[in-house]
């Protein structure tokens, strides 16, 4: 009777390890639930300013900046010119800068994209779908997100006009 | 070292039965086993004197870790620890408890230094931390593997159990008696089987011996219980998987179909009240200085969306499903999605007015058009006029630069800019300002911007007639939504730790052993509690077949309780 023991014991062992090990996983990588550097780029689905749909699947293999923004944000306004000169500088070299509009409606977003001067991808978030995976509170807030499609870096509030640059580059690397 | 070797040596039983290692009482006949100098005044009937499967010699690691789990000890210890742990959870109240604060900043405002110390342990969401969840983890362990480590020897034990036992099992029970019978031993064991199964035993018979049993599934109670701890235990740590559950508190403006996030439910706030106390109705004390609100009800719809759901390029098609008036205590429950009232908030929010455009010098007004907060026409056509909405500020106000911005999303003081083209204009349009809200009429200077932009002598101006033209969403209401599909398996896990309970405390199991050898009589009897039912059960049995004994003296010590 003892051989048919063993058996029973690693079977029940493994399941408590396997549940526990859930258990246990889940409460210690699970956090707050919003992303943090070096996790996964929540996945996002938004009206595109063009009228399209977009996913940031679409931009598999590139690096992403990505701008939470709107436009009654005196910082966000600010560093838009900043965005639209990364933008220029970077786009041929696989990155990709997208402004992701807070919940206003598209006039206001096509008046500010106009008024500022920007050609950047713009989405909308009129349902804050995004802003509650991204767990954005203040705006703005940018997401540097590389290759691989991991975060590599969060930056809250304006951005560093001199480190930009550096920080884009490093995402390339 | 020395206990296993005694471990060893003793295992075969003078009735020729090989026992496992750790056997208290012969598998067989129930003959103590193990040094005579170790026998106590009464029998270890625990498990029936079987071993334990954690019993074994030259453990591996499997068998010790095992071992560790299958010990009753380390199981106190765990609760003991796992009951400190959650002192700790209730010093000050769990992040959880709150929406919406920065908890990092919160513990040291609200509680000082000690708060702070809190927060950094960790403790702010104790029941969450890794090692309160691996104590939980080890509880569970220990429960299935103390079970199995107990059950299924013990059932083997009660199965199997043979009717004669060793003289020293019977005279060492906690009741026992030994007296003289003059009849033929069997002729006497068949005489006592009918009164026995009157009170419910059940009896088998090998001769002159003889075993009397009932209520053996009292025994399972506690294991049943083990069972419906594990149901429960796992319940709660599917609430952990997505789908399972969910609890967010949402805004609903009145009238506003909104989605509820990550489902393809929507609902919408139809209409929201509150009443409040009158001041004859509060107490003395509070009146006048206190507002109360007796009710607060949200007439709710839910929608679900049938197709285009999550397509940011559709409108999504949404079908009614349900509805409700949700008071406090009175959610709306539609599949295991609940909404309960939460908090509202009556600020009004301005969302559409139709004016109509005045021609002041004609007095003629042209169309009545709908002028929306969000998503507004961009061309509107009123009589002869062509009206080109060119800006949108949702809460007017001006930048260090003098120029008009949006202080912020929401429609506090909404302000547009038009280009009316059409006879008797510029050939390239007017400009006029339009605040729709009176107050910021007065406080910006619509008609001082006006005149500036298109010359004192216009004519054209922007007019709602009468309140029924505004519309405003008079209120939000928040509500907490949730779901929780584990919750079934919550109850379902303490009903049957009930059922374990009640089977293990209104029943005991009872046991009755007696031998009739060479005229004499020799009777012993165990049960897990009430003894003194137990032994006015065997004197009342003895009687019907003319023994008389006296209760006291089945007493074998010991069994008092």
């Amino acid at each position: 009777m003892g051989k048919a023991r063993k058996p029973i014991q690693i079977v029940i062992l493994f399941l408590i390890v396997l549940v526990g090990g859930y258990a246990i996983g889940s409460s210690v990588f699970g956090g707050s639930g919003k992303p943090e550097e070096g996790s996964k780029a929540p996945a996002i689905d938004l009206l595109g300013l063009d009228g399209l749909g977009h996913t940031l699947d679409e931009y598999k293999g590139k690096a992403i900046v990505l701008n939470f923004w709107g436009s009654w944000c005196t910082p966000c306004v600010k560093e838009m010119p900043a965005l639209q000169a990364q933008w220029e500088k970077w786009k041929d070299k696989d990155v990709i800068v997208i402004g992701i509009n807070v919940g206003e409606d598209q006039m206001t977003v096509e008046n500010f994209v106009k008024q500022v001067d920007i050609d950047f991808p713009i989405l909308m978030d009129t349902g804050r779908d995004a802003v509650r995976s991204y767990g954005i509170s203040p705006l703005p807030t940018t997401f540097f997100i590389n290759a691989k499609g991991k975060i590599d870096s969060i930056h809250i509030g304006q951005l560093d006009l001199d480190s930009l640059d550096d920080q884009i580059g490093k995402l390339v690397d | 070292m020395s206990e296993r070797e005694a471990f060893i040596t003793n295992t075969k039983c003078e009735c020729g039965h090989q026992n496992p290692v750790g056997t208290v009482l012969c598998e067989a006949c129930g003959k103590p086993l193990g040094k005579e100098s170790d026998w106590g005044e009464n029998l270890e009937m625990r498990y029936d004197g079987v071993a334990r499967r954690s019993q074994r010699v030259n453990p591996s690691i499997i068998d010790r870790v095992w071992n560790f789990f299958s010990s009753v000890k380390i199981a106190i210890y765990l609760i003991v620890l796992t009951l400190l742990g959650s002192m700790l959870g209730t010093i000050f109240p769990q992040e959880s408890t709150f929406l919406n604060i920065d908890a990092s900043s919160y513990y040291k405002q609200e509680y000082g230094t000690a708060g702070d110390i809190y927060y950094r342990l960790g403790l702010s969401h104790t029941y969450e931390s890794w090692w309160f969840v691996t104590l939980l983890v080890m509880i569970g362990a220990s429960l299935v593997i103390c079970s199995l480590d107990r059950v299924l020897p013990l059932y083997k034990a009660l199965t199997r159990q043979k009717i004669r036992k060793h003289r020293q099992f019977l005279t060492r029970q906690k009741a026992v008696l030994v007296t003289e019978v003059q009849e033929e031993p069997e002729a006497w064991v068949a005489r006592v089987i009918q009164p026995m199964r009157k009170k419910g035993y059940r009896v088998k018979k090998d001769g002159g011996a003889l075993l009397a049993e009932k209520h053996r599934f009292s025994r399972w109670g506690p294991y049943v219980i083990h069972i419906g701890l594990i149901i429960f235990l796992l319940a709660v740590l599917a609430r952990g998987l997505p789908g399972l559950n969910m609890d967010q508190h949402l805004a609903f403006p009145q009238g506003e179909i909104t989605q509820i996030p990550d489902t393809t439910y929507y609902l919408k706030n139809e209409k929201f009240t509150v009443e409040f106390y009158t001041d004859e109705e509060m107490p003395e004390e509070f009146r006048g200085k206190k507002i109360l609100p007796k009710l607060f009800q949200t007439k709710a719809v839910l929608y679900k969306c049938t197709a285009d759901c999550g397509d940011p390029t559709k409108e999504p098609q949404l079908a009614e499903v349900t509805t409700h008036d949700i008071q406090v205590n009175s959610p709306l429950d539609y599949k295991g999605l609940k909404a309960y009232q939460f908090d509202y908030d009556l600020t009004p929010v301005l969302r559409s007015v139709q004016p109509g455009l005045k021609n002041s010098t004609t007095g003629e007004t042209y169309g009545k058009f709908k002028l929306d907060m969000k998503n507004p026409q961009r061309t509107i056509t009123a009589g002869p006029y062509t009206m080109t909405l060119k800006e949108k500020y949702m809460d007017f106000g001006l930048n260090e630069d003098g120029q008009p911005i949006s202080k912020s999303p929401y429609p506090n003081a909404p302000a547009f800019l038009f280009l009316i083209q059409g006879p008797n204009l510029p050939a390239e349009g007017q400009q006029y300002f339009y605040f729709p809200k009176q107050v910021d009429k007065s406080q910006f200077q619509q008609v001082a911007i006006n005149d500036k932009l298109a010359g004192s002598n216009r004519f054209l101006e922007l007019e709602v007639d009468n309140m029924s033209d505004v519309d405003f969403s008079e209120s939000t209401t928040y509500l907490n939504i949730r779901i929780d599909r584990a919750m079934p398996f919550v109850w379902l896990g303490a009903a049957i730790v009930m059922l374990g309970l009640v089977l293990g405390f209104y029943w005991q199991h009872r046991r009755i052993w007696l031998t009739v050898v060479n005229g004499e009589l020799i009777l012993g009897g165990h049960t897990n509690k009430n003894w003194f039912g137990f032994r006015r059960e065997i004197v009342s049995i003895l009687e019907k077949v003319d023994v008389v004994v006296d209760e006291k003296s089945i007493d074998n010590g010991g069994g008092l309780t």
